[in-house]
C-alpha cells in the first residue's frame, strides 16, 4: 500500500469540480509517474518519415522537407496505429452502493472519464456506452477533437438505472462492433457470472480486446457489519434477515469464490481482468488499461 | 343461540397481559435494521434465515403466546355458557301475554296479540326481550333475545286457551326469566279479578318496572257451569254473568246427536237449572252447548259421563258373618259413598277369605279387619302378604280380633296390650285435624268430641307410627303406620257396635267414607275433571278423552273451571298492589345456578389444555426459530 501512497486518493478526487478536471487530474499524475516508471513512449509521436505515394494523402506531405530538399515525404504518426476504444459503464442499481465517501458508479464514472482523457492523448478512438438491463446512453466511438469534453459530459450526466443484466447489453454492442479494438467494461459484474463471462467472450469470439474492471465496494468484499439486520437488495428489493458475525465467513467466502471464478474464466479467455475495490486508486485501473493496450498493439 | 358468561369476570382484566408480548413484537419490529445492500444473493444462499419465514414465525409464535395468556385469564374467569340467548347482564324486557279462556271473546285474543306485539317493538333497542304466555302455566315460548322478529313470530303464533288465570305463576316465570338483570315486564291481560290465586307463589324482583296493558273484557258472558244426570235426565244450570237478562237455547248431545233441548232465560248474574230429558245410556259421554257469541267460548261447552265410575273393592274380615252385626256398619256406611257407586263393600269371615287367591285378594283397593277369631293360618298368610306387597288395611281391635294372632296376620308386632281398657266415656279427638280423614270434621268442630269409645285396647308408642287420634285418656284412637310397602290403620276399638257406639253416632259414615277413600286413594277412577287438574297423559283441553284399549279402556271429560267464566275485572292499580316484590336475594340463586353450569360444563380445563397446547407450540416454534 506504501507504493500506493503517491496516487490519488478516490474520495480527494471526489471532492474536485467536474469530471473533466478529475480525468485531467488523475491522467495527467499518472502520466508524471510513468516517467520515472518502465513504461515509457506511451505517448502520440512521431514516427517516421515515408516516400510519398500515389494516393497518399496531401495533408500528409511535409511541406518543409520539400522546401529543403524537394522530395516529397509524408509523415507518419504513432495516431495511425491508434484503437478504436468502446467504454462499456455499468449504471445498474447496484453501482449506486457506497459504503464510503463515493459510490461504485462514482468511482467508475472517474476511471471511465480517466480512461477517455488518457485514450484522448492517445488520439485513439473512443466511446461510451452506459447501461443497466439495456443501454442507457450511447456515445459512439470517435477520435474527433470535442469527443473528449462529449463523453465527459455524458459520464456527468448519468444516472443510476435498473437491474443489471450485462449480458444482454454486451451482446448487442458485440454484434455492433465490426472494427477490431479494446472494449472497457466496468461494472460490479452483479449478475449472474456465466451470463456475464457470456457477454463479455462475445467480444472475444469477434476479435475484439476486452479489459474488465471490476468495481466493488469494501464492504462487498469484507461483509464488516456487526448489528443483526434485514439486508435489502438495491436492485430487487428482496430482504433477508441476517446475523452478521453468524454469515460473514460465508459470504466472504462466497464474494472470494466468485471474484476468483470470475478472473479464471476470464483469463482462459483471454480477458484481462482489473478488480478495483473503491478506496483503491484509479491509477491502478489506468495502469491496467495501458498493459492491455501494449499487448493488443 | 347460547351465550358464555363467566363467573369471575374481573380475571379478564388479566388479559390484558396478552399486550405485553404485542407490545415487544411492535418495538422489535420498529427497530429492526434495514440495510440496503448490493451482494444479497450471496446472503440468500447462506444460512441465514429469510426475513419473510422469520416473520411469519414471528407472527405464529405472538399469536401463540397472547392465546397462552388469553386462555390462562379467560380460564380463571371460570367461563359456562349460559342457556340465554342474550348475555346475562344485558336488560330484558319481557312480555307475559295472558292466553286464559278469559281472553276467548270473540276479537279479544287478537287484541291481546297486537298489544304483545306492540310491547315488543317498543321495548328499547338495547334490551333483550323474552315472550311468555300463561294461564294456569306459564311458559317461556321465547327467552331473552335480541332477535325482535323471533318474538313477534312467538306473539302471533301464540293460541288462546281455556285455561284459567294464574298470575302468580306469570310472575314467578318472569322472575325467573329476569335473574339479575334490569328488567321491565309488560303484562298483557284482561285483568280478569280471579287471576290472584291465593296458594299461587310468585312475585317480581325489586325495581322491575311493571307495564300492565289490559284489554277489555266482554261485558256479558254466558256458561254452563254443571251438567248431572240424574237418571234419564241431565241436569244443567248456565249461569248468566252478565247485567241484562239473558236467554239461551240449551242442547243436550249425545254421540254427536242432540238429544234434548230447552231453553234457560236467566235474570241479570243469575243462574238457572235446565233439565234435558232424552235418551241416555248406560255408558259414554254427552255434552251440554248453549250459545252465547259474544262471550268466552270454551265455558259454552260442559261435558259429562253417562256411566257412573266402578266401584272401589273393599273387602270387610269379620270373625262370623252369620253374627248379628258383623261388618254391617261398615258395609252400610260405604254402600252410601257417591250414591251407592263408589265402594263394592264385601263381608268376608276368615274361612271364606282362606279359599282366596292371592289375586283376587290383590285386587282388593282396601281391606277392614273387624275380625281374626276364624282366620285360619292361610287367611293369616293372605292377609300378611297382602299387606306386605303393598295393600291397605284397616285393622280394629274389637272383641273378635285376637292380639295373639296379629303379629302373623300384619306382619309386624304393633305392641297391643292384650287386655281392653275399660274406659268411662272416652271420646275421640284428632290429632291432626288436616288429615284428609278428619277433613269433614273441620266444620262443625268438634263432631268427634260426641263418639263415645266405652273400651279399647291400648297401643304402646312405637317409632313409625303416626297418631291419628287420641282418646280423651290419652290412649291412641287411631294410628297409622307402613307394614311393607302397604299401610295399615289401626283403630283401637271396634266399629261393630260392641265397644263403642260410634256406629250410631252421625259422624260415622263420613269417618269410614272418608277413611276407605283415603285408603283407596289411587284406586278409584275418575271421570269427571276440571282444569288444569287432569291426571297424566291427558291434554289439558276441555272435551272427551279416552285412554286404555280394550277391558282398560276408559272415557274421561274435562271441563273447564267455572271460575274462570267470570268476567269481572280489577283495575291496573289494583292489580299492581297486588304484585309481591322480592328482594334481589334470587341474584344467590343465579349465582348458584351459574356455579353449576360451570362445574358441569369445566371449560376452564379445556381453557388450561389448550393453553398447554399453545405454551407447547410456542416453545416448539420458538426453538426452531433459535
Amino acid at each position: 500500500m506504501a507504493g500506493e501512497a503517491r496516487y490519488l486518493d478516490p474520495a480527494i478526487v471526489a471532492r474536485l469540480g467536474t469530471i473533466d478536471l478529475k480525468a485531467r487530474t488523475i491522467v495527467e499524475g499518472f502520466l508524471t509517474g510513468l516517467h520515472r516508471s518502465p513504461y515509457k513512449g506511451f505517448s502520440v509521436e512521431f514516427a517516421e518519415y515515408r516516400q510519398y505515394l500515389p494516393g497518399d494523402d496531401l495533408a500528409t506531405l511535409d511541406w518543409k522537407v520539400y522546401a529543403r530538399s524537394d522530395r516529397h515525404f509524408v509523415k507518419k504518426y504513432e495516431e495511425e496505429t491508434n484503437l478504436t476504444c468502446h467504454l462499456l459503464l455499468d449504471v445498474s442499481g447496484s453501482m449506486g452502493y457506497g459504503s464510503g465517501p463515493i459510490t461504485k458508479l462514482q468511482y467508475g464514472s472517474y476511471l471511465t472519464g480517466a480512461l477517455a482523457y488518457l485514450m484522448n492523448r492517445q488520439r485513439d478512438a473512443f466511446g461510451l456506452i452506459a447501461f443497466d438491463d439495456r443501454i442507457a446512453t450511447l456515445v459512439p466511438a470517435s477520435a474527433r477533437t470535442g469527443h473528449l469534453r462529449a463523453v465527459l459530459l455524458a459520464l456527468e450526466r448519468l444516472k443510476i438505472g435498473a437491474g443489471t443484466n450485462v449480458a444482454k447489453p454486451l451482446r448487442d454492442l458485440a454484434a455492433a462492433v465490426h472494427k477490431r479494438g479494446l472494449v472497457v467494461l466496468v461494472s460490479d459484474l452483479l449478475d449472474e457470472p456465466q451470463s456475464v463471462l457470456d457477454g463479455v467472450k462475445h467480444f472475444r469470439y469477434r476479435g475484439t480486446d476486452v479489459v474488465v474492471f471490476h468495481v466493488i465496494d469494501p464492504y462487498e468484499l469484507t461483509f464488516p457489519f456487526e448489528q443483526s439486520a434485514r439486508f435489502r437488495d438495491i436492485e430487487t428489493a428482496q430482504e433477508v434477515m441476517a446475523v452478521p458475525s453468524a454469515v460473514r465467513q460465508d459470504y466472504v467466502a462466497r464474494m472470494a469464490a466468485r471474484i476468483a471464478h470470475y478472473k479464471r474464466e476470464l483469463g482462459l479467455a483471454g480477458i484481462d481482468y482489473c478488480l478495483l475495490d473503491t478506496s483503491q486508486p484509479l491509477e491502478l485501473g489506468l495502469m491496467a488499461y495501458l498493459m492491455t493496450r501494449r499487448r493488443v498493439q | 343461540m347460547f351465550g358464555v358468561s363467566f363467573l369471575s369476570p374481573l380475571f379478564l382484566i388479566g388479559a390484558l397481559a396478552a399486550a405485553v408480548p404485542i407490545l415487544l413484537h411492535l418495538f422489535h419490529r420498529k427497530t429492526d435494521v434495514v440495510i440496503d445492500f448490493p451482494a444479497v444473493s450471496l446472503l440468500t444462499r447462506a444460512p441465514v434465515q429469510h426475513h419473510r419465514r422469520r416473520q411469519l414465525r414471528e407472527l405464529i409464535l405472538l399469536a401463540l403466546r397472547v392465546a397462552a395468556l388469553v386462555l390462562l385469564a379467560v380460564s380463571f374467569a371460570r367461563p359456562y355458557v349460559a342457556g340465554a340467548a342474550a348475555p346475562a347482564s344485558a336488560p330484558v324486557t319481557v312480555v307475559a301475554l295472558d292466553t286464559s279462556m278469559s281472553l276467548s271473546a270473540p276479537g279479544q285474543f287478537a287484541r291481546a296479540q297486537q298489544a304483545a306485539a306492540q310491547a315488543v317493538a317498543a321495548a328499547p333497542a338495547s334490551d333483550a326481550v323474552a315472550v311468555i304466555t300463561f294461564s294456569d302455566v306459564a311458559t317461556v315460548l321465547v327467552p331473552p333475545t335480541s332477535d325482535r322478529g323471533a318474538a313477534l313470530s312467538a306473539v302471533s303464533a301464540a293460541i288462546v286457551g281455556a285455561g284459567g288465570t294464574r298470575y302468580r305463576t306469570a310472575l314467578a316465570s318472569a322472575s325467573e326469566v329476569i335473574g339479575a338483570r334490569d328488567a321491565r315486564v309488560v303484562i298483557v291481560t284482561d285483568l280478569q279479578q280471579t287471576g290472584w290465586e291465593a296458594s299461587d307463589e310468585g312475585g317480581l324482583p325489586d325495581g322491575v318496572a311493571v307495564r300492565v296493558v289490559g284489554i277489555a273484557a266482554p261485558t256479558s258472558n254466558l256458561a254452563v257451569t254443571s251438567a248431572t244426570r240424574r237418571d234419564g235426565t241431565v241436569v244443567a244450570t248456565v249461569q248468566n254473568y252478565g247485567p241484562d237478562e239473558a236467554r239461551t237455547p240449551v242442547m243436550l248431545m249425545v254421540d254427536g246427536k242432540q238429544a234434548a233441548q230447552a231453553t234457560a232465560t236467566m235474570a241479570p248474574f243469575a243462574a238457572a237449572d235446565v233439565e234435558l230429558r232424552g235418551t241416555l245410556g248406560d255408558a259414554g259421554t254427552a255434552h251440554v252447548v248453549i250459545e252465547d257469541q259474544a262471550g268466552y267460548q270454551p265455558d259454552n261447552v260442559r261435558f259429562l259421563a253417562l256411566d257412573p265410575p266402578p266401584a272401589v273393592p273393599v273387602t270387610a274380615v269379620v270373625a262370623d258373618p252369620t253374627g248379628a252385626v258383623g261388618g254391617l256398619y261398615i258395609e252400610r256406611a260405604l254402600a252410601v259413598a257417591d250414591g251407592g257407586h263408589e265402594f263394592a263393600v264385601t263381608v268376608a269371615d276368615g274361612r271364606v277369605l282362606s279359599k282366596w287367591t292371592t289375586v283376587e285378594m290383590a285386587r282388593q283397593a282396601a281391606v277392614v279387619i273387624l275380625g281374626t277369631r276364624t282366620l285360619d293360618r292361610r287367611g293369616r298368610e293372605l292377609l300378611k302378604a297382602y299387606l306386605a306387597g303393598g295393600g291397605q288395611v284397616l285393622l280394629t281391635l274389637g272383641p273378635d280380633v285376637d292380639p295373639g294372632t296379629l303379629l302373623d296376620v300384619i306382619g309386624a308386632d304393633l305392641g297391643v296390650a292384650p287386655a281392653p281398657v275399660r274406659s268411662a266415656s272416652a271420646t275421640l279427638v284428632a290429632t291432626d285435624s288436616r288429615h284428609p280423614i278428619f277433613r269433614p270434621f273441620l266444620l262443625p268442630s268438634g263432631a268427634l268430641g260426641d263418639v263415645q269409645v266405652d273400651q279399647h285396647r291400648r297401643l304402646k308408642d312405637q317409632d313409625g307410627r303416626t297418631v291419628l287420634a287420641r282418646l280423651t285418656g290419652g290412649d291412641a284412637a287411631l294410628t297409622e303406620q307402613t307394614v311393607g310397602a302397604g299401610r295399615l290403620l289401626v283403630f283401637a276399638s271396634d266399629l261393630d257396635n260392641q265397644w263403642s257406639r260410634f256406629p250410631l253416632h252421625p259422624s260415622f259414615v263420613p269417618f269410614a267414607v272418608e277413611t276407605a277413600r283415603y285408603l283407596t286413594q289411587g284406586r278409584q277412577q275418575g271421570r269427571d275433571f276440571t282444569l288444569p287438574d287432569v291426571p297424566a297423559g291427558v291434554p289439558a283441553t276441555p272435551g272427551v278423552v279416552r285412554t286404555g284399549e280394550g277391558a282398560t279402556a276408559r272415557q274421561m271429560v274435562v271441563n273447564v273451571d267455572v271460575r274462570e267464566s267470570r268476567p269481572a275485572t280489577t283495575s291496573v292499580d289494583e292489580f299492581m298492589k297486588d304484585i309481591t316484590r322480592t328482594n334481589r336475594s334470587g341474584d344467590h340463586e343465579i349465582v348458584d345456578v351459574a356455579r353449576d353450569a360451570e362445574d358441569r360444563q369445566r371449560w376452564w380445563q379445556v381453557g388450561l389444555l389448550v393453553m398447554l397446547v399453545a405454551l407447547a407450540g410456542e416453545a416448539l416454534v420458538g426453538r426452531r426459530a433459535a
